[in-house]
């Protein structure tokens, strides 16, 4: 008896110190943050400096068939992520680009708090859409992170098969399974956190999100267990469309054994494989260099080779 | 199959009265079935088997090894990565008098994904596995017990060093039965 006495005692504690540190868990956000008020991703006020539906919503016959990349961002991260690919292009005419902001991101605080995984998607389900509608035929999708994991979810959903189907899917670092192997405890202890600090430079603090509330974890958690099993049970692409993944074998957010599981769990029309490349690189989205502090010569060779073969494979 | 049925009553009602009839200090091998659901990750199942040695500390002092894997559960005709743990556990049954049994364990052993591609192959695929786990086992004073615990992969895979699957937190129920009691 007094065993079980002793370990009610222990449960009691802990629910008493889970209830009284999970109160009330506000983050102090600074005005030079993404979180505040002040500074928000600039694809907002301006959606036609970024989106191309916006900036050409009628295309001539020849622009249509030209290759378009929809690019997207990860997780509390913004439409800067892949500003460095806009800008290494130089205003190509060989294609086009069209920077995607991910529903509840680039705003602030309480605007990521409270979107669903969903919300994420949202926009670059409505970025395809106006392309579709404005007459564009050439899509590709480039994704890095999270926006990988969201659009695995539409190919699971068969949602290309009846329209224009991407051409190209291109994943940079993609994340099913995370590399913190805390966030799959986050459904436990999130109430505890309340939120996580993200660990960005405060140059970075003004592109991501510096803050993680522990709502944004558990959509992610829920977002990478439901297409985790998704790949589990089998993903097939939609006809005419090519996806490769470019790993970094070195990653602190998303694990690279993900790449594993993209492999196994999506194949072509055709029950052929994916195409794999695992990228000597210790970054994740090791197409971005920006704002990076002690850059090595290979992650410049590692983001010229990749954008040049991001080329290769629509032109 | 009514025959059937019978003899099987039989055999648990005279298995239950010869194991409660011999000496309380006596040796314990006890072998089951382990199910095993990683917090967030796969089912892995397999076999444990427990000794505890009439010469020390019976049946509170157990040793004994389980195999789980992935292979058995959530990789069984899917997609989910083929993963197997060899463990060496080493547990303490509290209360031994009791039907309510508390338990400690501490496995050591070893963690081995198979990523199947060669173009994987500087992934790591491999570790140290080292897990505390406690919880409860329901001694029946018969043959068979269930024992039910949670678990803590103390090593787990970070992205940049370790097996990306391993996960750190998992529950475990094991139905055993004493196949030897002397």
């Amino acid at each position: 008896m007094g065993t079980l006495k002793a370990i009610e005692r222990i449960l009691l504690i802990i629910v008493f110190m889970t209830v009284f540190t999970g109160c009330d868990k506000e983050p102090e956000i600074l005005d030079l943050m993404l979180d505040g008020k002040f500074i928000y991703d600039p694809s907002l006020d301006n959606p036609q400096d970024y989106l191309l539906s916006y900036s050409n919503p009628t295309p001539t016959p020849e622009e249509a068939s030209r290759p378009v990349f929809i690019a997207v961002h990860g997780y509390s991260a913004s439409t800067f992520e892949w500003e460095e690919f806009r800008t290494w292009s130089a205003g190509s005419p060989d294609y086009a680009i069209s920077l995607v902001l991910m529903g509840g991101h680039g705003r602030t605080y309480e605007d990521f708090k409270n979107a669903t995984w969903r919300d994420w998607q949202k926009s670059i389900v409505d970025e395809y859409h106006r392309l579709v509608a404005a007459g564009y035929t050439n899509l590709n999708f480039l994704a890095s992170s999270t926006s990988c994991t969201l659009i695995i979810d539409l190919l699971n959903a068969s949602y290309f098969s009846d329209k224009v189907v991407p051409r190209h899917i291109l994943f940079i670092d993609p994340i099913i399974i995370p590399s913190s192997k805390i966030l799959s405890l986050v459904p436990v202890i999130g109430p505890i956190l309340g939120y996580i600090e993200g660990g960005n430079t405060p140059e970075e603090d003004q592109y991501w999100y510096h803050y993680r509330p522990q709502e944004t974890l558990n959509q992610l958690n829920k977002l990478l267990t439901t297409v985790r099993k998704q790949l589990e049970d089998g993903i097939e692409l939609p006809p005419n469309c090519k996806l490769k993944v470019y790993k970094s074998i070195n990653d602190p957010t998303a694990d690279p054994v993900s790449a594993v599981l993209i492999y196994k769990g999506l194949k072509t029309n055709t029950n052929g494989p994916i195409e794999i490349e695992m990228v000597n690189s210790d970054l994740h989205v090791f197409t971005r260099l920006s704002l990076r502090p002690n850059l090595k010569v290979m992650d410049h060779e590692n983001q010229e080779n990749s954008f040049n073969d991001f080329l290769s494979r629509v032109l | 199959m009514r025959l059937k049925k019978k003899y099987f009553l039989i055999f648990i009602v005279f298995s239950t009265m010869f194991y409660n009839s011999v000496c309380a200090q006596d040796s314990f091998l006890d072998v089951g079935v382990r199910v095993q659901k990683t917090v967030n990750l796969y089912w892995e199942n397999g076999v444990s088997i427990q000794y505890s040695n009439k010469n020390v500390k019976p049946d509170n002092l157990y040793f004994g090894f389980s195999y789980v894997s992935s292979r058995l559960g959530s990789a069984y005709n899917s997609n989910a990565i083929k993963q197997d743990y060899f463990l060496f556990n080493t547990s303490w049954y509290f209360r031994k008098q009791h039907v309510l049994r508390p338990l400690v364990r501490l496995n050591l052993g070893y963690f081995m994904a198979d990523y199947e591609e060669p173009f994987f192959d500087d992934l790591t695929n491999t570790s140290l596995v080292i897990s505390p786990e406690a919880g409860l086992i329901v001694d029946t004073k018969s043959p068979l017990k269930i024992m039910i615990t949670l678990g803590y992969n103390v090593i787990t895979g970070d992205g940049e060093q370790g097996a990306g699957t391993l996960y750190p937190l998992f529950i475990q129920t094991t139905i055993s039965w004493a196949l030897l009691r002397q």
